[in-house]
């Protein structure tokens, strides 16, 4: 039982661990990023379309991941280049998305049919699975979950051992100095926001062809501002966004097992819990916080 | 007639012109899309119109979505004048919402004299709207938290407060007869209910209507003519500055986070006492970051911020006929909308000019 929940808790997690480690690094770059939900629904969305035409969710994800190099510009070009308002155009660009892929998928699937999608199966790794009692409920995850995993550690050590790490932290903490140094803020702070759009969509492609094998309108319903809430709790560290993510999704799994159990809670304040944490954190009540301190703030010489 | 308002004026128009193409293209996307779908454009754009303005109800309901995007558009121009952005609107609109519910049903507020049974709620809706808003300005003065992630946070809070609300009894949730009985709260009684401008119910055009125009008019009037407007904008354009010439920063940020919040917590409750009546899980609906984008595109324009919600407010409820009328999925409206934000918002710097005030 406890296994399970364990299970399910990391299997939620997962698209907020892709989108938030994505943001984290659009973050620390000095974009507020607040198109992730939209960047994980175009990757959901291309990634079942692709997997449905192809006949293969690996060439699914591809394109999911191929298909949201588009919104990324988009939104990179808006806030970086024309530097409009990041809050607004990720607003805009989420509008956008709902509507372009709802319309997109009725158009193509018909109605509100849910349609199969060939998807991801569980992997058993070889060890992990094996061991008695939980192994095989909590480590059997689709392999995705362990790219996830993957991906999080080497943006923890490129971001801290690399000099690409620390141009991209440099690029949202004292961009004048990037400017200086040679490198250009624009081109570092595009790379970021293109790494978080891949990143999203990966978490996207998560949800449509590795968890339930199909698309459903609008099925991010919030992840993307969930992962952004991560990074904020997560005090724009990789592991604590990570911890923020799986307790996220923890909160997530709860839902559905304290009914089970006969635990009478209201829905709502589980999921508002992640939101109040993130306050919280923010409002200096659990340790200092420290933003970038140039997020939200386009560059220019 | 200086220079520098020439080009201002010059400015100014070219803004607009931009406005109108920016919708011109969206509105020719949206006829595009439309016959790719394969839905007959005239049936369509009759679908939209008889939605949109088509009927007494239809015009009345229409207006009565603008004049919430209006109001938390106007709170967003207020915030942003000293160089605050509000994300809060939609948990604003919750707030006030659950605020004005909670006071129309206490049991005596109905029977109140003089107006003061649909007042009393509504002014009680303004200021948990208020204090919603306000506190994003408290952790702002005080731990100097960034205004964009509180707000949005409370927002998600907020929204989720008001459907745990309609899901237990215990708070608004109407007694349980049933075990269909949905999870929204009673009917609010009806002298609690915003009186009617026609007192006809086939255009239920409320109070709200001049109430909101007033408001515009005073956000115009403290912005550009009173000192407190002076002060935001010290305080948006220089802290530093601001606070060697004397002004207090601290109140000053607090207060217009307060009076954009009351001003979100009034849609709520205009929302709920002169339209829908009782209070539903997801009452917000997006409304609160359609007014932020309504309040943005204005660009510190209290005209600009009337104009952004007519046109919103018209092509939602025309969009939502089309698609139970035409069959047109209302995402088309999303599409429109999400290309009228970004190219605005994108062309935003150009139109304010070099050195433009943000």
């Amino acid at each position: 039982m406890l296994a399970v929940f364990a299970g399910s808790s990391l299997r939620l997690a997962v698209p907020l661990v892709l989108g938030a480690t994505g943001e984290l690094v659009s973050e620390r770059a000095g974009v507020l990023n607040m198109s992730v939900e939209g960047m994980m629904l175009t990757g959901a969305f291309a990634g079942a379309v692709g997997s449905v035409a192809s006949g293969s969710p690996m060439l699914g994800l591809l394109i999911g991941v191929v298909a949201v190099l588009p919104v990324a510009l988009l939104q990179a070009f808006l806030s970086i280049t024309l530097r409009a308002n990041q809050v607004v155009t990720g607003i805009g660009i989420n509008i956008l998305v709902l509507g372009a892929t709802t319309l997109a998928y009725r158009e193509i699937f018909g109605g509100r049919s849910r349609t199969e999608v060939p998807g991801f199966d569980p992997w058993h790794p070889p060890g992990l699975a094996d061991i008695p009692l939980f192994g095989d409920a909590v480590f059997t995850q689709v392999w995705l979950v362990y790219l996830a995993l993957a991906l999080v550690l080497i943006v923890a050590v490129v971001l801290r051992h690399t000099a690409l790490g620390l141009a991209l932290h440099a690029a949202g903490a004292e961009p004048k100095a990037v400017d200086q140094s040679g490198l250009s803020v624009t081109a570092v702070r595009y790379g970021a926001v293109l790494f978080a759009g891949m990143m999203s969509a990966i978490g996207g492609c998560f949800l449509s062809i590795g968890d339930i094998h199909t698309f459903t309108e609008g099925m991010t319903s919030g992840a993307g501002y969930l992962a952004i809430a991560a990074v904020i709790f997560g005090n724009w560290r990789v592991g604590r966004a990570l911890l923020a993510c799986l307790l996220f999704g923890t909160a997530t799994a709860l839902q559905f097992q304290l009914p089970a159990l006969g635990i009478e809670l209201p829905n709502a304040l589980l999921i508002m819990l992640p939101y109040l944490m993130a306050l919280l954190a923010v409002s200096g009540l659990v340790g200092r916080q420290t933003a970038p301190a140039h997020l939200n703030r386009p560059w220019s010489r | 007639m200086t220079c520098a308002s020439i080009t201002l004026a010059r400015r100014e128009r070219q803004a607009v012109l931009l406005s109108v193409a920016a919708v011109a293209v969206a509105l020719l996307l949206g006829a595009l899309l439309v016959a790719a779908i394969g839905v007959p454009l005239p049936d369509a754009i009759a679908a939209f119109a008889d939605g949109a303005w088509g009927s007494p109800y239809a015009i009345a309901a229409s207006i009565n979505r603008s004049l919430v995007f209006a109001l938390i558009g106007l709170g967003f121009v207020l915030a942003n004048r000293a160089n605050l952005t509000n994300v809060g609107g939609e948990g604003q609109i919750a707030i006030g919402g659950v605020a004005a519910t909670a006071v129309c049903l206490i049991g005596g507020v109905a029977r109140l004299p003089f107006g003061l049974a649909f007042i009393i709620p509504t002014l009680a809706a303004c200021l948990a709207g208020g204090l919603w808003g306000g506190l994003v300005g408290w952790l702002k003065v005080r731990v100097g938290t960034n205004e964009v992630i509180s707000s949005l946070m409370l927002s998600f809070i907020a929204v989720w407060l008001l459907y745990g609300s309609v899901q237990s009894e215990a708070l608004l949730r109407q007694p349980m007869t049933t075990s269909s009985t949905l999870p929204e709260s009673l009917e609010i009684p009806d002298p609690t209910k915003l009186p009617l401008l026609t007192g006809d119910a086939g255009m239920p055009l409320h109070v709200g209507l001049p109430l909101a125009l007033l408001l515009a008019a005073a956000v115009a009037l403290v912005l550009h003519r009173t000192v407190f407007g002076l002060r935001l904008r010290a305080v948006g354009l220089n802290p530093l500055a601001a606070r060697r010439a004397g002004i207090a920063i601290a109140p000053s940020i607090v207060g217009v986070f307060f009076a954009a919040g009351a001003l979100g917590g009034l849609a709520g409750a205009m929302m709920l006492q002169g339209e829908q009546y009782s209070l539903k899980a997801g009452f917000s609906s997006g409304y609160g970051f359609d007014g932020l984008v309504v309040g943005l595109l204005a660009r510190g324009s209290v005209t600009g911020v009337l104009a952004g919600a007519l046109l919103f407010g018209f092509m939602r409820s025309g969009g939502i006929n089309m698609e139970m009328v035409a069959a047109v999925p209302s995402a088309l409206v999303l599409v429109m909308q999400g290309v009228i934000i970004v190219t605005l918002a994108g062309a935003a710097r150009w139109m304010d000019g070099p050195g433009g005030a943000r």
